[in-house]
């Protein structure tokens, strides 16, 4: 199984990538929602988990998640938002249109594993 | 970034209230951002009011704030080292191996989060959007907003060393 993240910043995909490594899966990295949808298109049947963005230039995160969750071959596919937007409106938006979790940056290695661990049906937090 | 404007805007918080509460989200979102991400010592030492929004450390990063009654600018600014090494804690790779692209992403980044959370702590009563970050990395530069708005430079201490970051509201 593969892990996704997709965010414009590469000090994040960094970070995200070695705690998904260190957890033992192999991760892939895009830095716009348009790469994300190439990744998926070419290795969609092996993600189990997209970490997405919300603010990145040109689709937002919330235009990739309707995009994936309107997908029949990625729709199965959990999404945890991991964003700098906190408020209570964002976090609405993201589960109605299909989100899985929801995690704010900053946060800490351990909450990340934790919750990609939980998203992924294997425990934690 | 999606608006919405119309939810709280009758909330009647003032530009002068708004400023404060960002400032003092501001403060906390800074120590937040750096002690979870970098796991840096950080003391908080003081704000003082400036006459203009100029950056003139090694590193710089730049957001804008927009919406409902808030329009404002928020800078970090800070040498190259303390940079350097903020952002070596939060990749774990050494300093050294830092190129500048690395020092551009991470002050974006920080700049980002920092703003984010500044925003969710202030709780202003509407919408408020953050443009994306500008990064700055010169040895010899000046980097000034124009506005009539109050400015304040909020200083910080990492591991001894000062982090500056500007706020105009």
């Amino acid at each position: 199984m593969k892990l996704l993240t997709i965010d414009d910043s590469r000090t994040i995909r960094r970070v995200i990538s070695d705690i998904g490594t260190t957890l033992g899966y192999e991760v892939l990295e895009a830095e716009n929602g348009r790469m994300a949808l190439d990744v998926l298109t070419e290795s969609g049947q092996e993600i189990g988990l997209i970490l997405l963005d919300w603010n990145m230039p040109g689709m937002n995160g919330l235009e990739v998640l309707q995009t994936v969750k309107g997908d029949a071959r990625w729709q199965h596919i959990p999404v945890m938002m991991v964003t700098t937007e906190g408020e209570k409106e964002y976090i609405v938006k993201s589960i109605q249109a299909g989100a899985a979790h929801y995690l704010t940056k900053p946060f800490t290695q351990e909450d990340m594993a934790a919750r990609i661990m939980e998203t992924l049906g294997m425990g934690g937090a | 970034m999606e608006e919405n404007n119309s939810a709280s805007e009758s909330s009647h918080v003032s530009p002068e209230e708004a400023a404060i509460k960002l400032i003092d989200g501001l403060q906390t979102a800074v120590i937040q951002v750096l002690t979870t991400m970098a796991m840096e010592d950080v003391k908080y030492t003081g704000r003082e009011e400036v006459a203009n929004l100029t950056l003139r450390q090694e590193v710089g990063g730049l957001i804008r704030l927009y919406g409902g009654a808030s329009e404002g600018m928020v800078g970090l600014a800070s040498s190259r080292t303390v940079v350097a090494e903020i952002v070596s804690r939060i990749v774990g790779l050494p300093p050294d191996s830092l190129d500048q692209e690395d020092l551009l992403d991470g002050i974006a980044e920080l700049a980002n989060m920092v703003c984010g959370s500044m925003k969710s702590k202030a709780q202003v009563g509407y919408q408020v959007s953050l443009s994306p970050p500008v990064a700055i990395i010169g040895r010899d530069y000046t980097a000034r907003w124009k506005t009539l708005n109050p400015t304040w430079v909020l200083k910080f201490l990492i591991d001894g060393s000062e982090f500056e970051v500007y706020a105009s509201f």
